[in-house]
């Protein structure tokens, strides 16, 4: 079963182009998550799937079936909201069994799957309280348990975790991702959050500027960002990225020089991920001259931030480095096959 | 929405609103009529317009005092109102003691007194220290529910201010009562500005309290209606000429200004 | 310091000048009021000038059945009128807010009608229902719901509905304010939930949009009530009472006993009863919304 965006574009009454000809196909009982900055159009294109907005051209299909027109009620879809939307003047209770309700659902099952969806979340001792009586956590919980309890075909989830502080933030990610292995529901997650995408996702759709920039899983968007912009937003610290010159074989960048291979000659874009940065030992000659920054210990790693002239890197050393402090001189090292190269107009990945 | 729904909910507005405003417009034109027009017994909407109305209820018959009156009473009514209240608006919305809801519940209702009921005991008051058929008579008839009308409304502006601005104007150096004049004051001038514009047109507005408490030399706009009505037959196009006056301003003025009333026209009910 | 010595008492000097005011000018007449109403005041008759009767005005309130007619007849039309601009403010404001985009511009025309003095309202329906030249009796004899030498304001079958109908023309529009600023206030959160739990549109209004609103519509009830209770100037110059007693509403039944018949002892025995009224209304108000919620705005959810 599949669900598909099939040349999705939205424009809206003031004329902002959300969504820019959207293609993007999924199977069911996977864990998409649309990822992308603020404006991006991910959360656009999720409400587009709900039926909460209408594509202003394309179509959206699920399983073969044509579903642009269908209201939202008619989809087989459920939505956790941002804020959750809970209804305050009914008990959590009450809000969770409202879709059962509204379905027709018959009285003596109500009972039994609303309580065991509370219990699968954690939340039966909640059940007589009203939204104004929750914490954050515990109302997101409530949410989720109303969007599971009439087991839809998918649940869209839009910034379901950001209201969150961040311990809360991390342990329900951990929930959310046992959910899904347990129910094998589809989930279709919006964030803007990259680590949140990078652990809950098995295939990312990262977004920008309304369009789709690549579609896989998060081990190949990390490995192999297909566009610059992946590359600058996915990681903690992200990609590193130099602008350059390619002349025979060997990148200059200011006082930089790096030997690479298989690039043409002419200006490109130059990016390594900051644990690929090896360092030299000290009193080495080969490297590429550094000098030392800022030293962050973030323990168990070693973050540097490397200066030489207008170039600034980061380097990550997954190891305890002893003795470097702001204003050494160091020496970097570049493994020719963790580089990767950038079209400096286009931002598209060179093979 | 689909179509056919928007022309029909399109049709109802016009509808609705030619029916709001229609009679409104009938006065107007009606001030504007011969007698022989305005007494046809089939209405006329086409005719020729006669401007001799409007002098000869506010000069020659001496109507253009009221006017004044009017103007007089409401904005006295309007200052004294905000002077008192909003005062006191701001200590109910930052304070807090014992009595506090007790107290603002008294306050509310004083504005649901009746007037049928207060004018009575004013009446007698007043005859008692000899202000009645004076202007201040009136005025302070007004503002008794003017003020808890300011009152409310403040309260919400002012619960609506931070209290971090109040703490921020007494580090720069403000007394608390400076801080509530220099700083306060302006920030909330628009829920000020809403409440004077309410104040306002309740007192223009107002019959009753006038009508009793003053018997000629103080009589207001309002209280100059009903006495062109007499059993020997009315001049429509004077009296019309009268209502006119005594409500086009306030129209044309809030109407210019209604982005502001609304607030205060919902009572602070409702948030924002 | 003149600035310190303010500020420590700053809840007393802002708010007494506000409490002294009320006191002397609301407070102290009621008291008058209720004095008075135990007296034999009365301007026209000799004698009469302010000896303590004790309960007699109240036992004869008891007894006039004319004072209990204006009441049930002022009551009938609170009701009326208030139920009729409720659902019609409701229906207009609803359609506003779904179906038109100038909403502004709407609101402000439709504003006319309650911004205009209550007297000036008498005196222009009392002019479209003149019998001889009203613009509004013409068209409705021409349509047949008058008959060609009716005129509703000397009818007394039709002249109760004739106030309540200008009273729905007057105030709807401030029913309409208030709703659309609920309507608007409402989040549009749980409406979306909604939506995606899978109710219908008719399910949505029943368990979303009417419980949120409860407390906005009740607060137009209350102000309407009250306001519609104490409704003098415009049926006053409209009929001032009549035909005969048909539209002597309580306010013009206590005005006359006040100023026309000067028999102010009993006067103000009705002039309390009309305060009590209202005091009572304000009260079941107050229990009915405040008890339930704890504040009458609504929210939806906690921030964390």
């Amino acid at each position: 079963m599949t669900v598909e965006f099939k040349d999705v574009s939205k424009v809206f009454d003031d004329g902002t182009l959300a969504i820019d000809r959207l293609n993007l196909s999924f199977e069911l009982g996977e864990f998409i998550v649309l990822l992308g900055p603020s404006g991006s159009g991910k959360t656009t294109a999720c409400r587009i799937l709900a039926g909460l907005e209408v594509p202003s051209a394309g179509r959206v299909y699920v399983d073969g079936r044509d579903i642009t027109d269908l209201p939202p009620r008619d989809r087989g879809m459920s939505m956790v909201f941002q804020n959750y939307a809970l209804y305050a003047h009914r008990t959590v209770y009450q809000n969770i069994a409202y879709p059962l309700r509204v379905r027709g659902t018959d009285k003596s099952k109500i009972d039994a799957l609303v309580r065991a969806t509370a219990k699968m979340l954690d939340i039966e001792r909640l059940l007589d309280r009203r939204p104004r009586q929750l914490s954050g956590g515990e109302a997101q919980r409530v949410a989720v348990a109303r969007a599971l309890v009439w087991k839809p075909k998918i649940c869209l989830m839009d910034e379901p975790l950001s209201n969150l502080d961040a311990l809360l933030r991390l342990q329900t990610r951990t929930e959310l991702k046992r959910l899904h292995n347990e129910l094998r529901t589809t989930f279709v997650f919006v964030t803007h959050d990259q680590e949140e995408a990078m652990t809950l996702g098995t295939r990312i759709a990262v977004l920008n500027h309304g369009r789709i920039v690549q579609f896989d899983t998060p081990r190949r968007i990390y490995r192999n960002p297909a566009t610059r912009f992946v590359a600058e937003f996915i990681g903690r610290p992200a990609m590193n990225t130099i602008e350059g010159e390619v002349h025979d074989g060997v990148f200059h960048a200011g006082e930089i020089r790096i030997a690479v291979e298989g690039q043409p000659d002419g200006p490109v874009v130059l990016g390594v991920r900051p644990e690929q940065l090896a360092l030299d030992k000290p009193g080495a000659t080969a490297g590429v001259p550094f000098t030392a920054d800022v030293v962050e210990h973030v323990e168990p790693d070693t973050l540097i931030f490397l200066k030489n002239g207008d170039v600034s890197l980061v380097l990550r050393a997954l190891y305890d480095v002893e003795g470097i402090e702001a204003g050494d001189q160091v020496r970097v090292r570049f493994a020719p096959e963790t580089l990767r190269f950038f079209d400096l107009e286009t931002g598209d990945r060179r093979p | 929405m689909k179509q056919s729904w928007r022309i029909a909910a399109f049709a109802a507005v016009i509808a609705v609103l030619v029916i709001a405003l229609l009679p409104y417009v009938w006065i107007i034109l009606t001030s504007f009529k011969t007698r022989v027009d305005a007494l046809s017994d089939t209405p006329i909407w086409l005719f020729t317009p006669t401007f001799k109305h409007y002098p000869t209820v506010f000069l020659d018959k001496g109507y253009l005092p009221l006017v004044w009156n009017s103007a007089i009473v409401a904005v006295s009514t309007t200052v004294l109102s905000l002077v008192i209240g909003a005062p006191a608006a701001y200590i109910f919305a930052r304070h807090n003691f014992k009595a506090k809801e007790d107290l603002f519940f008294f306050f509310l209702t004083t504005r649901m007194a009746p007037p049928i009921s207060i004018v009575v005991p004013l009446f007698l008051l007043f005859t008692e220290i000899g202000i009645i058929d004076k202007l201040i008579a009136v005025i302070i008839a007004h503002t008794s529910f003017n003020l808890s009308l300011v009152v409310w409304m403040m309260r919400g502006f002012f619960a609506d201010i931070p209290r971090e601005v109040d703490e921020a104007a007494q580090m720069d150096g403000l007394s608390r009562v400076g801080m509530f004049i220099r700083v306060l004051v302006p920030v909330a001038a628009p829920g000020l500005a809403a409440s004077a514009i309410l104040c306002f047109m309740l007192s223009w507005n107002e019959f009753l309290y006038a009508f009793i408490l003053v018997a000629f030399e103080g009589r207001t706009l309002t209280v100059g209606i009903p006495g062109l009505i007499t059993p020997h037959g009315t001049l429509w196009g004077q009296v019309a000429a009268v209502a006119v006056i005594a409500t086009l301003p306030i129209i044309v003025f809030t109407t210019l200004v209604q982005r502001h009333l609304v607030r205060g026209l919902t009572f602070g009910a409702v948030k924002g | 310091m003149r600035g310190a010595f303010m500020d420590r008492y700053i809840s007393v000097w802002f708010l007494t000048p506000a409490l002294l005011f009320l006191l002397f000018i609301l407070v102290g007449p009621f008291g008058f009021m209720v004095w008075t109403s135990f007296t034999d005041l009365s301007f026209a008759l000799p004698d009469r000038d302010g000896n303590l009767v004790g309960f007699d005005n109240f036992r004869r309130l008891m007894r006039d059945t004319l004072f209990w007619d204006s009441f049930s007849l002022t009551m009938r039309f609170m009701f009326l009128a208030v139920f009729a601009e409720l659902l019609l403010g409701f229906a207009i404001a609803q359609v506003l807010f779904h179906h038109v985009r100038q909403r502004r511009f709407v609101l402000t025309l439709l504003m006319v009608p309650m911004m205009l003095a209550p007297i000036a309202v008498g005196l222009i329906w009392k002019l479209l229902l003149q019998g001889d030249f009203g613009m509004v009796t013409y068209y409705l004899r021409k349509v047949g719901i008058l008959g060609d030498q009716e005129v509703i304001l000397s009818n007394s079958d039709l002249v109760l509905a004739a106030i309540i109908g200008i009273d729905i023309w007057q105030w709807t529009p401030f029913v309409v304010l208030v709703m659309l600023a609920g309507l608007m206030s409402l989040p549009r959160e749980p409406y979306e939930a909604a939506v995606m739990d899978g109710a219908r549109p008719l399910q949505i209004f029943r368990d979303i949009t009417l419980p949120l609103l409860r407390p906005i519509i009740a607060l137009v009830v209350l102000l309407r009530g009250i306001d519609a209770f104490k409704e003098f100037d415009k049926v006053f110059l409209l009929t001032g009472g009549g035909p005969g007693s048909a539209t002597e509403l309580l306010s013009i039944y206590t005005y006359r006993m006040n100023f026309r018949n000067w028999d102010l002892g009993y006067g103000a025995a009705c002039a309390f009863m009309v305060y009590f009224v209202v005091l009572i209304m304000c009260s079941i108000f107050y229990k009915a919304v405040y008890w339930n919620e704890g504040r009458p705005t609504a929210r939806t959810d906690r921030p964390t």
